[in-house]
């Protein structure tokens, strides 16, 4: 249940946009793209979607071709613009996704009235999309993208135009598809939005991808620990942690949670002063700026 | 064929008050010539008119708003999405054309006889003139944007209408004869009474540009975004 892409080349007339990109994405992983206006990230996604045909390289999701029948079976897309018949309502027009996307006819309407629900837009149902906000059909493209339980979602832009309910409902249903096993592709602008629900981060940069960065493992923690100037010795954190402070913080990789704990109780026990214990991730925003 | 695609393009059709007002007018079109005109004229025309209006909405303009992206990521053949999205309107364009044709009828049994005949040869004339112009806007719209299919759709009408008269006066009679018949195999006049080979002429044109529509939508890219 991978998506894999290697050696993805695309161009539009002399224009060369992608030059050999490669990713894997692996069940339950979240990986983040970004990378400056016209880097490619939409034709990216174009082309893992179908939409476009690449010039060379290949893409497999799930070991079969990307425009398999059995892999869109199990592929949701929410685009960052919504754009359906303005003159249909909501519940019509996810009755006909989910039909679409091969849900049983008997469970279209009690699948489609949970994603309304779940969604926060059970009481815009009737109402036609042409009424909706641009939130309002950032969700309902949300419920689409989901109605049929997707292994493989990718997600252009998913919180723009949403408030901030919006965005932390996104986040959870983003948490709830990574735990269920799904494989997300999130492109964004946004990169605290990336930070808080990626593991992965591609940076994608004039066709290639320049940078790639772990901001979540899976099989242990990264964590920061800020000291207390003049409560520690060095050499003596180095001893007790691994690694040496950097500065006041010491950044240290455990693989339980209850490692953390224990790491704190003995540079505690060591005098030295502990003022913030926090899950380190990258800084995005260096790396971009960096990168860019 | 997909019973969701044109099950989805009937509903949306019947649920649209142009498409409902437009089939109504074709109705009293055909009340009012059953009392004052021709045995099954005027509404065929008019049928040939909704059948543009309705075609015109096939893939291009689904392409230009976006529509088209949320289908092709769902388990739905290209090709099958296509001829379904062409099936559906032309049900509903049959259906109005069938319709008129009672209205017709109806109104001629009130007065007395019903010329079935000349009624029932308008009907399939005009189910296949109708066939002919969703098949050709389909076409069209696999290789255009927005409503361009229908103005391809005229000026290849106006572009052979005006070859034909230019060819007739300044061309060889050999050529003049060719031009002729060109432009009789793509639009051929529909003959006044039942005519085979007309149908056949008419179905096989209206094969040929669904299978050419569905090879060429096939490969067509549909990107989004800004890129």
């Amino acid at each position: 249940m991978t998506i894999e892409v290697r050696g993805l080349r695309k161009s539009f007339r002399a224009h060369e946009v992608l030059k050999g990109v490669d990713l894997d994405i692996a069940p339950g992983e979240v990986v983040g793209l970004i990378g400056p206006n016209g880097a490619g990230k939409t034709t990216l996604m174009s082309c893992l979607l179908g939409f476009l045909h690449p010039d060379a390289g290949t893409i497999t999701i799930d070991g079969r071709a990307n425009d398999h029948l059995d892999v869109r079976r199990r592929t949701g897309f929410v685009p960052e613009r919504m754009n359906f018949g303005r003159a249909e309502t909501g519940r019509a027009f996810l009755r006909y996704m989910a039909r679409l996307a091969g849900v049983p006819r008997g469970e279209v309407n009690q699948r489609t009235n949970a994603m309304l629900e779940r969604l926060g837009i059970a009481a815009a149902a009737d109402k036609r999309l042409s009424q909706y906000s641009r939130g309002m059909l950032q969700r309902i493209g949300m419920c689409q993208a989901l109605i049929h339980e997707p292994w493989f979602l990718f997600l252009d832009e998913p919180t723009s135009g949403l408030d901030p309910n919006g965005v932390l409902l996104v986040r959870d249903l983003i948490a709830e598809q990574k735990a269920r096993g799904t494989a997300v592709l999130l492109n964004s602008h946004q990169l605290a939005e990336i930070e808080k629900v990626c593991d992965r981060v591609l940076f994608l940069s004039s066709g290639v991808i320049a940078h790639r960065e772990t901001l979540r493992h899976t099989d242990r923690i990264v964590v920061a620990i800020t000291l207390l100037a003049d409560t520690f010795d060095a050499a003596n954190v180095e001893r007790i942690a691994g690694v040496a402070p950097q500065g006041h913080v010491v950044i240290v990789s455990v693989e339980h949670e209850s490692d953390i704990a224990t790491l704190v109780k003995s540079l505690v026990e060591s005098g030295a002063g502990v003022i913030d214990v926090r899950r380190h991730t990258a800084d995005l925003e260096s790396i971009f700026r960096g990168a860019a | 064929m997909s019973g969701v695609v044109i099950a989805e393009t009937v509903r949306r059709h019947l649920t649209n008050g142009m498409f409902v007002s437009f089939a109504i007018v074709i109705a009293l079109i055909a009340i009012g010539v059953s009392q004052y005109g021709q045995p099954g004229s005027a509404w065929p025309g008019f049928a040939v008119l909704l059948a543009v209006v309705t075609g015109a909405g096939v893939i291009g303009p689904e392409f230009s708003s976006g529509t088209l992206q949320l289908i092709l990521v769902k388990p739905i053949n290209r090709a099958v999405y296509l001829l379904s999205r062409v099936a559906g309107v032309v049900l509903l364009v049959w259906s109005v054309s069938a319709i008129a044709a009672l209205c017709e009828i109806a109104g001629r049994a009130l007065d007395g006889e019903v010329p079935w005949s000349l009624i029932g040869t308008a009907l399939v004339n005009s189910m296949g003139d109708t066939l002919l112009v969703c098949a050709l806007l389909a076409l069209f719209g696999t290789f255009t944007r927005a409503y361009f299919n229908v103005a391809l759709y005229f000026a290849l009408q106006l572009t052979l209408a005006l070859l034909v008269g230019l060819a007739r006066r300044k061309f060889t009679p050999a050529i003049a004869q060719a031009v002729v018949a060109v432009e009789q195999n793509l639009f051929p006049d529909t003959p006044p009474r039942f005519d085979a080979e007309w149908l056949l002429l008419v179905a096989s044109n209206a094969a040929i540009a669904l299978v050419l529509a569905s090879f060429i939508f096939r490969r067509r890219e549909v990107p989004y975004g800004a890129e």
